[in-house]
């Protein structure tokens, strides 16, 4: 697939300005790794997105061009365009997009664990290297989605259990009201029923605060049930990109990430298939 | 039995020992301080030291640059501003390049400031011992019980550092800042996301930290009655210090710097010549100088890396399974 065609059939014909715009974007590493080339996104304001692919498909190296945090890592975006509520963001810092509306919550649950609880979501009052407000109606947003959190205040971080870290490390984002909340793997080695709940909040979330998510995530069907708009993801290229109801009913996407069967939605277990070989 | 005026002597000594350790925890704290924020081992901390107590030569008798002299408090103050522009200028010219890099290249760069530092020094004042203003030598003492006293300089060290101590371990606990730099810490990336400014922690880290040492090597200056280049030392006595307090743990730093500071007034004055201690435990005549003080940290340091590597204070990483 050219780079031209790409951009082509990626712009969606809807009438609102997107949130956040990918034109024809690539993305280098250490200024010699292609890790990213030539996609091209647009997220709705409103809208659950899914970013699905395998492992090193660039889903992750995606969200964090967007939040700034990848510059930080040697990423540059060296080909076309990142807009943000119409504005060219390309390269920019994860100060500046902090700014503008963009939480990003990074994969592994980075609690910051000598901290507690308490303290971590005193971190999400931060702007810019500057505190914005402070007074305890700005954790009730975190305590209205996660009123688990309120009961372990004191505990040091590092000793929450996985699902309280995941937790806490959406509340915390929540704190700093985003417009559009970038997740990387919220599923990961969580156990099924906490898989559910983390997603269940998600979408309360998305439609009570209007905050625009894009959620990658190896759990592709919990993803795609959660999403309005999915992408599929594979050697730093989008290779299939549809509505969320749509997509779930593609064949590539019900034999390989869904499993036909119906029973197995862990991509982990299928890896062994050559996706793209199949889908040219 | 311990007489009444060998008791009276080991006071005297466990004071002056304590003296030193609250110049030695000034030092020590700006080291934890920097490890603690940027996880960054400050090998040039016996040489920002070296420049604190230099600052005031400069600025105190107009020696070197003789138009820059000013009275002795203006000396002082000026000294602890250019501490905090030392630090914010540090930030913007050498560290801030090598933010996201590996801090093991961080740490190779403040061996290279030690080096700029001292041999900055050394060009400007030479080698030999520097007097302080009149004003900065302090002759008198405070008497304690026991007939027991403390020098003036060692005084102030030890209200000043008792004060830093406690100022840092509130700022830390209870303060938003506080809790950012905690964060950024622990996590910068993570903090970064959150709309943390990791140029400026690091900046606001090292203007603190040079501050606190630059006032830490004056006051050791004060108590020799001036500067010389021994003062550069500090830095290696005090990774003893901070060792044993667990590198991270500003209180850490301060109890480990007083114990430090016991242990060589106590080696240097019992270890001479090498009886006092020694003999009625072994029947050997053992001739150690006065410079086994300068030892026993060391071992110190070697002890506890084997026994306790996370110190007294430190934090232990913790590690779920």
């Amino acid at each position: 697939m050219t780079a031209s065609e790409t951009t082509e059939t990626a712009t969606r014909e809807e009438p609102d300005r997107p949130v956040v715009e990918l034109d024809n974007v690539e993305i280098v590493y250490d200024r010699h790794f292609l890790a990213v080339q030539g996609i091209s996104m647009a997220v709705d304001e409103g809208d659950i997105v899914a970013l699905l692919g395998p492992n090193g498909a660039g889903k992750s190296t995606v969200l964090k061009m967007i939040s700034g945090i990848g510059r930080t890592e040697r990423g540059e975006v060296t080909r076309g365009s990142v807009v943000y509520d119409g504005e060219d963001v390309t390269n920019d810092g994860a100060n500046e997009m902090v700014d503008r509306g963009v939480t990003h919550i990074l994969e592994g649950r980075r609690v910051f664990e000598d901290l507690t609880v308490e303290e971590n979501l005193r971190c999400g009052l931060y702007r810019g290297g500057r505190r914005v407000r402070f007074d305890e109606d700005d954790y009730r947003i975190a305590f209205e989605y996660f009123p688990q959190l309120e009961e372990i205040l004191d505990l040091k971080a590092g000793y929450a259990s996985g699902g309280q870290q995941q937790m806490l490390v959406v509340a915390r984002a929540l704190i700093h009201r985003p417009r559009l909340l970038l997740l990387d793997e919220p599923s990961l080695g969580l156990a099924p029923k906490l898989v559910r709940d983390i997603f269940e909040t998600l979408v309360e979330i998305n439609r009570e605060e209007n905050i625009t998510m894009m959620i990658a995530d190896q759990n592709a069907k919990r993803t795609l049930e959660t999403a309005d708009y999915g992408y599929v993801m594979e050697n730093g290229q989008v290779e299939l990109h549809d509505p969320a109801d749509v997509l779930v009913d593609r064949e590539e996407i019900k034999e390989f990430y869904l499993g036909t069967s119906g029973d197995s939605s862990q991509y982990t277990d299928i890896r062994h298939y050559k996706i793209r070989k199949r889908w040219t | 039995m311990v007489s009444a005026a060998e008791s009276a002597t080991l006071f005297q000594i466990a004071v002056e020992g304590v003296g030193l350790g609250a110049l030695y925890a000034l030092v020590a704290m700006g080291f934890a301080l920097i490890y603690k924020v940027t996880g960054v081992l400050n090998f040039a901390q016996g040489q920002i030291a070296l420049v604190g107590a230099y600052l005031i030569v400069l600025l105190g008798t107009g020696e070197a640059i003789d138009w820059l002299q000013v009275s002795a408090p203006v000396a002082v103050a000026a000294a602890v501003v250019v501490g905090i522009v030392l630090g914010i200028l540090l930030e913007r010219v050498v560290f801030r390049p090598f933010i996201g890099e590996p801090v093991l290249s961080v740490i190779i760069v403040t061996l290279a400031l030690g080096g700029i530092f001292s041999g900055f020094v050394n060009f400007l004042f030479g080698q030999n011992f520097k007097g302080y203003p009149d004003a900065l030598v302090l002759d008198w003492s405070v008497g304690l019980p026991l007939g027991a006293s403390i020098p003036g300089s060692y005084a102030i060290a030890v209200l000043l550092s008792l004060v830093i101590v406690a100022a840092l371990m509130l700022f830390f606990r209870y303060t938003v800042t506080g809790s950012i730099l905690r964060a950024a810490a622990s996590d910068e990336q993570a903090a970064m996301v959150l709309g943390v400014s990791i140029e400026r922690t690091i900046a606001v880290a090292w203007a603190l930290s040079i501050t606190i040492t630059t006032v830490g090597g004056m006051l050791l200056a004060m108590s020799s009655g001036g500067a010389s280049v021994s003062i550069e030392d500090t830095g290696i006595i005090i990774l003893a210090a901070v060792v044993f307090g667990g590198l991270d743990s500003i209180p850490g730093a301060f109890v480990g710097a007083i114990v430090v500071g016991l242990l060589r007034e106590l080696g240097s004055y019992y270890f001479e010549g090498g009886t006092a201690i020694v003999a009625p435990v072994v029947d050997v005549q053992l001739n150690f100088g006065p410079g086994f003080g300068n030892i026993l940290p060391l071992i110190l340091l070697l002890v506890v890396i084997v026994v306790k590597p996370y110190g007294l204070f430190g934090t232990e990483r913790i590690e779920r399974l």
